[in-house]
């Protein structure tokens, strides 16, 4: 009776847990096979048929995929271009910003000096206080804000200068510069941005 | 916050969808295993991002279904230790608060690594006590936090009768930085 009570305890409680680990053997051929910044994700979902609108229902997009949709959606990476990615690239090659801080950067958008100091390591060390004034006036000019945080980008901290807090979607290069990547439609067999 | 990662996987095909097409039918098989499950020190798996190979069709005898060796790959999500998130409170109580990201919800922000003199008030809310001035958190806050550690707990073979659901994969937040917690604080 006792073992019986224990059984079922242990399937009642697999059952109320929204997530499982795989039991199963897969075989990992790579585990880091590329980063993707949240913009990425983003189009991929929405290449796939995700949208806020309530046509959802007829997508082939699962539920969960819905739920990291509906994140992304109301963070910075809504408003963002391929365009404006590769943009933010090239201009940051100056300063010497690892690969993953340039991918916490575009997905953070990091719009005054105070909010940019927990993404760089010891920023205080590496980046000098005024090249960090211009690291932050580039962002906000080239990365689009979210419009979210509303007229922050107006009444930010010193900082910021008369920055225009609307989407600056950049017209594409001519020239496809350091990057391999190509402004397709569909997104799916790209390679992720190389953010080297 | 999101990575890609290459898989190889020997798939069993039931035969009621051999009427799809190979990939269509491979690639629902592949969704319905992984997504929305936790892959060990992989992390929680978003989406099937394509599919790079299929190899086999190989049918064992006894067996109605086809067995591919597949090679695809997986977005999943496993954010690196230091790396800075947006999210919001999920719960507060006297231990410390649980952020979500909406799609994960077990991200545990322990009283430790909340910014030093922070006290937990009985109605529940968390204040930051900052040089005199009273900064709380509330509960419709988008909180900035730095990813302390992930941690990958082992499954439990008993569980008590209403402990909390299981959760295979944990993040440690800490807010105890310039620039992390309730936006609201520094802008």
């Amino acid at each position: 009776m006792g073992l019986f009570g224990i059984f079922l305890i242990y399937g009642l409680s697999l059952l109320v847990c929204k997530v499982f680990i795989l039991r199963i053997y897969i075989y990992r051929l790579q585990t880091n096979a590329g980063a993707l910044t949240n913009f990425e994700v983003l189009d991929f979902l929405r290449s796939r048929g995700a949208s806020t609108d309530p046509t959802r229902v007829i997508a082939s997009v699962a539920q969960s995929e819905f739920q990291v949709y509906d994140y992304l959606v109301q963070s910075a990476a809504c408003n963002q271009t391929r365009e404006s990615i590769n943009e933010f690239l090239r201009c940051c090659e100056k300063f010497d910003l690892a690969k993953a801080e340039k991918i916490n950067i575009i997905n953070i958008r990091p719009a005054s000096q105070v909010e940019i100091d927990p993404i760089i390591e010891d920023c205080e060390k590496r980046i000098h206080n005024d090249e960090v004034e211009d690291l932050v006036n580039m962002i906000v000019e080239v990365l689009p804000s979210s419009g979210k945080t509303g007229g922050t980008d107006e009444e930010t901290v010193e900082a910021v200068a008369d920055q225009e807090p609307m989407e600056v979607v950049l017209p594409p290069e001519g020239k496809p510069g350091g990057t391999d990547e190509e402004t397709k439609e569909t997104v799916a067999g790209q390679d992720p941005i190389d953010t080297i | 916050m999101f990575f890609l990662s290459l898989i190889e996987h020997t798939l069993r095909l039931p035969p009621h969808l051999l009427n799809l097409p190979l990939d269509q039918a491979i690639k629902g098989e592949l969704e319905t295993l992984f997504l929305d499950k936790v892959i060990a020190n992989l992390g929680l798996c978003v989406s099937v991002y394509d599919i790079r190979n299929i190899d086999g069709g190989f049918i064992f005898p006894g067996d109605g279904a086809s067995t591919f060796t597949v090679n695809f790959r997986l977005i999943m999500f496993r954010p690196f230790v230091g790396e800075v998130l947006s999210g919001e409170v999920e719960e507060s109580d006297a231990k410390g608060l649980r952020l979500s990201l909406g799609f994960f919800k077990d991200i545990t922000l322990p009283a430790h690594l909340l910014p030093n003199p922070s006290k937990f008030g009985e109605d529940g809310k968390w204040t930051w006590d900052f040089n005199g001035t009273e900064l709380p958190i509330e509960k419709e806050d988008e909180i900035r936090f730095k990813v302390h550690s992930i941690r990958y707990p082992p499954i439990p073979v008993e569980q008590e009768k209403d402990a909390k659901p299981f959760a295979p994969m944990v993040i440690t937040a800490s807010i105890d930085f310039d620039g992390l917690g309730p936006i609201s604080w520094w802008v």
